[in-house]
């Protein structure tokens, strides 16, 4: 495995429109997802993560505007323009509200107009798992040589389609979610766009820069909306990811893990990282902050990692107060100073999906 | 990497390691469910699937008894999947769905093109790595460069598949690649694509 070094692109969630704006928040305890009215099939009250500062219906064509524009705003318009980097987008719905028409394909000439790519987009759709495996897809192209960067993004917004979806399924949250307690009742749902540099070299002096180590997936093979009892998926996707690094569990500082706030998927995790003797390792899930972002979730999970270990600060995890769990977690119930060298990211979906990632803090 | 065999099945025939099996020739409306009876499987939860799913299941199981997984790891065995309208033909209906009466949760599940994967795996209890992507067109250059990737890493075996339902009609096309010496070239992958009667 060569080098590889992953930096940050850019981020847009309720919390704000930069990945500092972002952190500042979060260490100060605000949350993102508020009770938004006329919500859901009833046009009731439901507690959302959505971005109050766009309105109306048109919600991902101007979320993936504001996400090109920040990336141009803090990068040089010739890192997307040239012919050795690759957009890699990771969306579970696009813009769903096109129907009947091609959902996916506003992403593809969006991205082109206003990024001016040399390269066609590469979409990744594999429910929640999509973020981490966009992130594992760039480290095969920078690995193998074809690309020297790859830019890629996170992005799924809020649609009735969504949140009918979810409540329909009744894993939508009357409360707002929270993951590991045993009070958790659902998701929360949200709406984010992120998107994380990977690349062949460190891109310039000044931006902070995390290694990365390996990844990998892993179907569990067991239901198809449902989480396998056994952890199964997960503690292979994990297993594979630590061979791949040559890390040893015991030398995960952080896991950024899943935790949706449902009660299957949260048992789960718990069940696999126990398997792996994670239990005392520090863990959070960052979907009490901003809510399940689906396709986002993986990128601007692993941002808000890399920004922990920039700042040697354990954010806790949010909404999070007694374990309700079968199996021990360290689920961080308040901020913590620690420095933070290598964490894992893991993540879980529809489709019996699972995936993992390994960081390291750069030198 | 070596070819082991592909189907490629659409309403207007079905093609297994190029051939054209006689067996099934009609264009039914529900040519899917008269595949299905045809040929005789019994798995009742194909009933429940989305038709992105229905068409991987039965080009999974033409291909079967000509590729031989059987000895294989559990989870050395990948799936690389792709297409261009994502779950797009579930996607209307469960609209649909909330739009006239309730929101349909058996319809929702299968609104993730990712989800023709997870049933694939069940059938077969594969734990392997998978991937969905959406693309523009079948492009077999593009296959064997995320089979590549995968073989790097170890897997043995890759089940790559482009299956559609959407405007654009309904194809499905599964091919399944091993890792050893041999040639694939993108025009025989394309050749296996592009069966016509």
């Amino acid at each position: 495995m060569k080098n590889i070094f992953l930096s940050y692109g850019a981020l847009i969630t309720p919390l704000g429109n930069t990945v500092d704006a972002n952190f500042e928040a979060m260490k100060r305890g605000v949350c993102g997802i508020k009770n938004v009215g006329d919500s859901g099939f009833n046009k009731e009250k439901w507690p959302l993560g959505k971005i109050n500062s766009i309105e109306g219906e048109n919600r991902y064509t101007e979320l993936l505007n504001r996400l090109c524009e920040a990336l141009l705003a803090e990068h040089p318009a010739t890192l997307f323009q040239a012919q050795s980097t690759l957009l890699i987008v990771s969306s579970t719905k696009a813009d769903i509200n096109l129907l009947p028409d091609d959902t996916f394909a506003s992403t593809r000439s969006i991205l082109h107009e206003k990024l001016k790519l040399k390269n066609d987009a590469l979409i990744i759709s594999n429910a929640c798992i999509s973020g981490v495996l966009a992130i594992n897809t760039a480290a095969d192209y920078i690995n193998s040589g074809k690309y020297k960067t790859a830019i890629v993004i996170g992005i799924d917004a809020l649609s009735d389609f969504i949140v009918y979806g979810f409540q329909s399924l009744f894993a939508l949250s009357s409360q707002v979610s929270k993951p590991f307690d045993k009070n958790r009742q659902g998701i929360s749902i949200g709406e984010a766009a992120g998107a994380i540099i990977v690349s062949s070299e460190k891109l310039n002096d000044t931006s902070f820069y995390v290694n990365y180590l390996g990844g990998s997936s892993s179907n569990d093979a067991n239901h198809i909306s449902g989480p396998s009892r056994t952890g199964e998926g997960l503690y292979r996707s994990v297993t594979k990811t630590l061979n791949r690094s040559n890390v040893s569990p015991e030398n995960i500082d952080f896991i950024s893990a899943h935790g949706t706030g449902t009660a299957y998927n949260d048992e789960m995790e718990s069940i696999a990282f126990d398997r792996l003797q994670l239990n005392d390792t520090p863990l959070n899930s960052f979907k009490g902050y901003f809510g399940h972002t689906l396709g986002a979730a993986g990128i601007i999970e692993l941002i808000m990692t890399m920004s922990m270990m920039e700042n040697n600060l354990m954010l806790k995890s949010m909404g999070f107060d007694t374990l309700g769990l079968s199996k021990e977690l360290n689920v961080l119930t308040h901020n913590c100073e620690k420095a933070i060298n290598i964490a894992l990211k893991t993540a879980s979906g529809f489709g019996g999906g699972n995936a993992s990632v390994l960081i390291k803090k750069a030198t | 990497m070596r070819l082991l065999g592909s189907c490629k099945i659409s309403e207007n025939g079905v093609f297994v390691n190029n051939n054209l099996e006689e067996y099934y020739s009609a264009c039914q409306t529900d040519w899917k469910r008269e595949l299905y009876t045809k040929l005789d499987f019994e798995y009742p939860k194909f009933h429940k699937m989305d038709p992105l799913a229905k068409m991987a299941f039965l080009s999974f199981k033409l291909l079967e008894p000509k590729v031989d997984l059987g000895s294989l790891e559990d989870d050395s065995i990948g799936m690389l999947f792709a297409n261009s309208s994502s779950s797009h033909t579930t996607d209307e209906k469960f609209k649909k769905s909330y739009y006239e009466k309730s929101p349909s949760p058996s319809l929702f599940v299968y609104t993730l093109p990712n989800i023709l994967t997870g049933e694939l795996a069940i059938l077969n209890k594969w734990y392997g790595e998978n991937i969905f992507f959406i693309q523009e067109n079948f492009n077999p250059e593009f296959y064997l460069e995320q089979i590549n990737f995968y073989f790097s890493k170890g897997l043995n075996i890759c089940l790559c598949g482009w299956v559609e339902s959407g405007p654009k009609g309904e194809e499905c096309f599964l091919f399944v690649v091993e890792n050893k010496d041999g040639d694939v070239t993108h025009d025989e992958l394309y050749k296996c694509y592009k069966q016509k009667k």
